[in-house]
């Protein structure tokens, strides 16, 4: 397949980066570039957020520890992306020039922290079934906070009864559209289909976790489990 | 096959969890929470049942507090596992996740 329409086909355009190419920094890039509180920020939200936390728990023990340096990058991205989940590559991008504030990156994190799981868990074929992209984003939509009342509200949603599930099914649209090319339409049928299944998945959370307390809670029943399942 | 010491059974959660689990339930902002995400108010009285019945056990040794507090756990995971999965699960996590970056080869689901 030619590779220019790989990329484009598999939304990698959007990561400009993720050429092969070298990947030692230059000077210029060091400084002119927002890698260095990226790194920051990552490192924070690996260490301080409980939705993170949790995942890389779980992950660690499937057998998909992810370590910082090759599990993660951050890099210059185009458009208003925020982050992806590189499957060929086992890596989490982070998009350094949209990310600034750190309640922004623990979120990004966690949405591509929940790919990099699902990954990991289950056989999932990213690049020719679309069932499973749209299940993985429905997932991360809904798990990860990006559905939040008050995150709703920047994006002037307003909307209040069922509003989440509105709003899960509108991000996993958008984030297919932006890195598949097919149409509307399709998109939407898709998810449609895979909806019900997904929304009802919260694995590693088993609740979803609208707040830090309720990931915390989680958080403590994951590291629980052994007791828990052993006396059901 | 059989070790030879016997495990006693425990609640599968500590009692206080169980309580704090009712109390985050009963709060302002998880009955929003739950509004928003199902367009319903939330039951909490499942995990204040579960705390008397966890105390219970732990008093008495009570069999039918210890059946109770089954059950309703049981029921817990059962709603948990409701939906049919649209992917199949590994047995083994993916080949080259622990790959170095400069091996990784091509594409290979």
């Amino acid at each position: 397949m030619d590779q220019t329409k790989q990329e484009e086909d598999y939304g990698y355009d959007l990561f400009p980066e993720r050429k092969p190419r070298t990947k030692k920094l230059t000077l210029a890039q060091s400084l002119f570039t927002f890698n260095h509180k990226c790194q920051v920020m990552l490192n924070f939200a690996m260490e301080t957020s409980p939705y993170a936390k949790l995942l890389l728990s779980a992950m660690k023990n499937s057998g998909c520890q992810a370590f910082k340096d090759r599990h993660f990058s951050c890099e210059d991205c185009d458009g208003t992306v925020s982050g992806g989940f590189d499957a060929a590559s086992s890596q989490i991008v982070l998009c350094q020039n949209n990310v600034h504030q750190q309640a922004h990156m623990n979120r990004v994190v966690t949405h591509e922290l929940i790919h990099a799981f699902d990954h990991c868990r289950a056989k999932v074929d990213w690049f020719n079934n679309y069932r499973h992209l749209a299940c993985s984003e429905i997932r991360a939509a809904n798990l990860s906070g990006d559905c939040s009342f008050t995150n709703e509200l920047t994006r002037f949603n307003f909307g209040l009864k069922e509003h989440h599930q509105e709003c899960v099914r509108g991000r996993a649209l958008r984030s297919i559209l932006a890195v598949r090319k097919i149409s509307r339409e399709e998109a939407e049928k898709i998810v449609d289909e895979v909806f019900d299944s997904c929304f009802n998945d919260h694995a590693p959370f088993g609740r979803i976790p609208h707040s830090r307390k309720e990931a915390k809670f989680a958080n403590r029943d994951y590291a629980n489990r052994d007791r828990y399942y052993a006396n059901l | 096959m059989e070790g030879s010491k016997v495990t006693t059974w425990r609640t599968p959660r500590m009692c206080d969890d169980y309580w704090s689990e009712f109390k985050l339930c009963k709060s302002i902002s998880n009955y929003f929470h739950h509004y928003y995400t199902y367009g319903t108010s939330p039951s909490c009285q499942q995990w204040k049942e579960d705390y008397y019945h966890c105390r219970e056990w732990e008093k008495h040794g009570s069999t039918e507090a210890k059946e109770a507090l089954q059950k309703s756990e049981r029921k817990r995971v059962a709603e948990q596992r409701n939906f049919t999965p649209v992917w199949e699960l590994r047995r083994e996590p993916p080949r080259d996740w622990h790959l170095p970056l400069d091996q990784e080869g091509p594409q290979d689901s």
